[in-house]
């Protein structure tokens, strides 16, 4: 075979591992890298380097090198590399700084109408003068590289948008959700039995959606949910909300019309949790069909609807009304066991015992509900009783 | 072309040392062949022995890693040998003009030999 042959074969494998290294799926500091190598077994240089071109900065820098080590590409004309023919390589033995820093060719990198950077090498190891094969293979590398690099860099602009784009959807959730506590403030702020009750009913349901192995997306509806159950009450006035004697049955008809009123308050916003109105319109309906407003049975109820209305009872329960004084944990679990298959559902109240006990011994590292419970309430004194209802309602 | 994992080990012999790559030498886990002649030659060696038994396959990058290693040995006038190389890599070697910088032996104990006879 002659020497020809063999280097056009040798060439041809060199192509070969350029294909295999821009494709790679190796990050991009060890993929030009290796393309730095490629071309520096090809040609059989010792001094080579990749350079990039930063746009804003308007210089060009190394991203791959040997040799270069004392060379500054800072101090390198880039107006002037950029003025020479896009992606052909050429001498620069006229130029004392290049050729000072040891540079013997140079290839200027375009991909379309943009300049991207350069490839520059040293003088062959064997000190022999460059083809014209090797000018036109190292040609058709440099566009490779050229796209390589370009590639990248879209990828890197692209990943820096996104970066933003995360940014600012988390600013604007936060702000979401403060805005939600505003109004949910203003909620519970009429009424000077419940407040913080939305605060509470949300962290309560958050608690057991996640203990039935919600994903977070949902978690966060039944959250907003919670907070947003009784805007409706916005529209009740403060003489019916804070009255102290029992309600008249007018009266009563008022106070139920807040579950529709928060219906349609909410039925205005585009949410992007799935059923949040629904949640809300609902959570004073029973499964034995006798809630409102409309008198909707089991079958027809939701997951997200059965916590709400878990939550939103127990809160009830454990804190004072104007009518009555507050329940103790013990009585409102067997107050919520009592009313188990007529209001409350087995498997909602199952996980609802299962993520207290979790929270009392500890396993769960943010609790939802303990921090809202009676302080003074020994804890001990309820262990049996959820270690006995989980028992039942397992089986 | 899938590449094996590759490894490098080496053993002192007198003044020299020999270096075994194993595994092709075909993409950047290479570079810890250059780095380990690097070692070697901070420790006192100057003449090293490159036995390629265990090395089937050497592309553009293995080149321009061996080029590393023989511009490394140049600078402190030391020797470096090849043994035990494949015949398609000998001719490669011979048609990049590379075996002008490196001596090339059938096997390690020749190269041994020779380095042995050589002064230092």
């Amino acid at each position: 075979m002659s020497i020809e042959l063999k280097k056009a074969l040798y060439n041809i494998s060199a192509l070969a591992d350029l294909g295999q290294e821009i494709t790679s799926e190796d990050n991009f500091t060890v993929k030009i890298q290796s393309v730095l190598h490629v071309i520096m077994g090809t040609f059989v240089v010792n001094r080579g380097a990749i350079l990039w071109y930063e746009k804003t900065k308007d210089e060009i820098t190394f991203i791959a090198k040997r040799g270069f080590e004392d060379a500054s590409p800072a101090c390198w004309e880039t107006g002037q590399i950029m003025s020479l023919e896009k992606n052909e390589p050429r001498a620069v033995s006229g130029d004392s700084v290049l050729a000072g820093a040891g540079v013997a060719i140079l290839i200027p990198l375009w991909v379309r109408d943009e300049f991207i950077g350069a490839v520059v090498l040293g003088d062959k190891f064997s000190a022999e003068a460059y083809s014209p094969e090797d000018l036109e293979l190292l040609k058709v590398i440099a566009h490779q590289t050229a796209i390589t690099i370009n590639n990248h860099a879209l990828f890197m602009g692209l990943s820096e948008k996104l970066e933003e784009n995360r940014k600012l959807y988390e600013e604007m959730r936060r702000i979401y959700h403060d805005t939600l506590q505003a109004f949910a403030a203003a909620i519970d702020a009429k009424d000077v039995y419940t407040k913080n009750h939305s605060h509470r009913v949300a962290r309560y349901s958050v608690a057991i959606a996640r203990e039935l192995g919600w994903n977070e997306h949902d978690v966060e509806g039944i959250y907003v949910a919670g907070f947003l159950h009784d805007v409706g009450k916005l529209v009740i006035s403060n003489e019916l909300l804070n009255k102290r004697k029992p309600f008249t049955s007018d009266e009563l008809h008022e106070m139920k019309r807040h579950s529709l009123l928060s219906y349609k308050i909410i039925s205005n916003i585009r949410f992007p949790w799935k059923d949040v109105e629904n949640i809300i319109r609902h959570h004073h309906e029973r499964l034995d069909g006798n809630g409102y407003p409309d008198a909707l049975t089991r079958e027809d109820l939701s997951d997200g609807v059965k916590i709400l209305t878990l939550a939103d009872s127990f809160d009830a329960m454990t804190t004072e009304r104007a009518y009555r004084e507050k329940m103790d944990i013990r009585t409102a679990l067997v107050e919520l066991r009592s009313c188990l298959d007529t209001q409350f559902d087995n498997k909602i109240m199952l996980a609802f015992c299962k993520v207290l006990e979790k929270e009392i011994k500890g396993e769960l590292p943010e609790p939802n509900i303990l921090p809202h419970l009676d302080r003074n309430f020994e804890l001990s004194h309820i262990t049996a009783l959820l270690e006995g209802l989980i028992q039942e309602l397992s089986q | 072309m899938k590449s094996t994992a590759f490894n490098v080990a080496s053993k002192c012999q007198g003044d020299a040392a020999v270096v075994y790559p194993r595994g092709y030498l075909n993409n950047i886990a290479g570079e810890s062949l250059v780095s380990e002649c690097h070692n070697v030659i901070g420790q006192g060696a100057k003449k090293i022995v490159l036995n390629f038994r265990e090395t089937d396959f050497i592309n553009s990058i293995g080149v321009s890693l061996l080029l590393n290693i023989i511009e490394d040995l140049n600078n402190i006038g030391g020797t470096l040998c090849f043994a035990e190389m494949s015949k398609i890599h000998r001719d490669t070697f011979e048609m990049l003009g590379l075996t002008k910088y490196i001596l090339v032996f059938n096997d390690e104990n020749e190269a041994l030999q020779y380095l042995s006879t050589e002064t230092s």
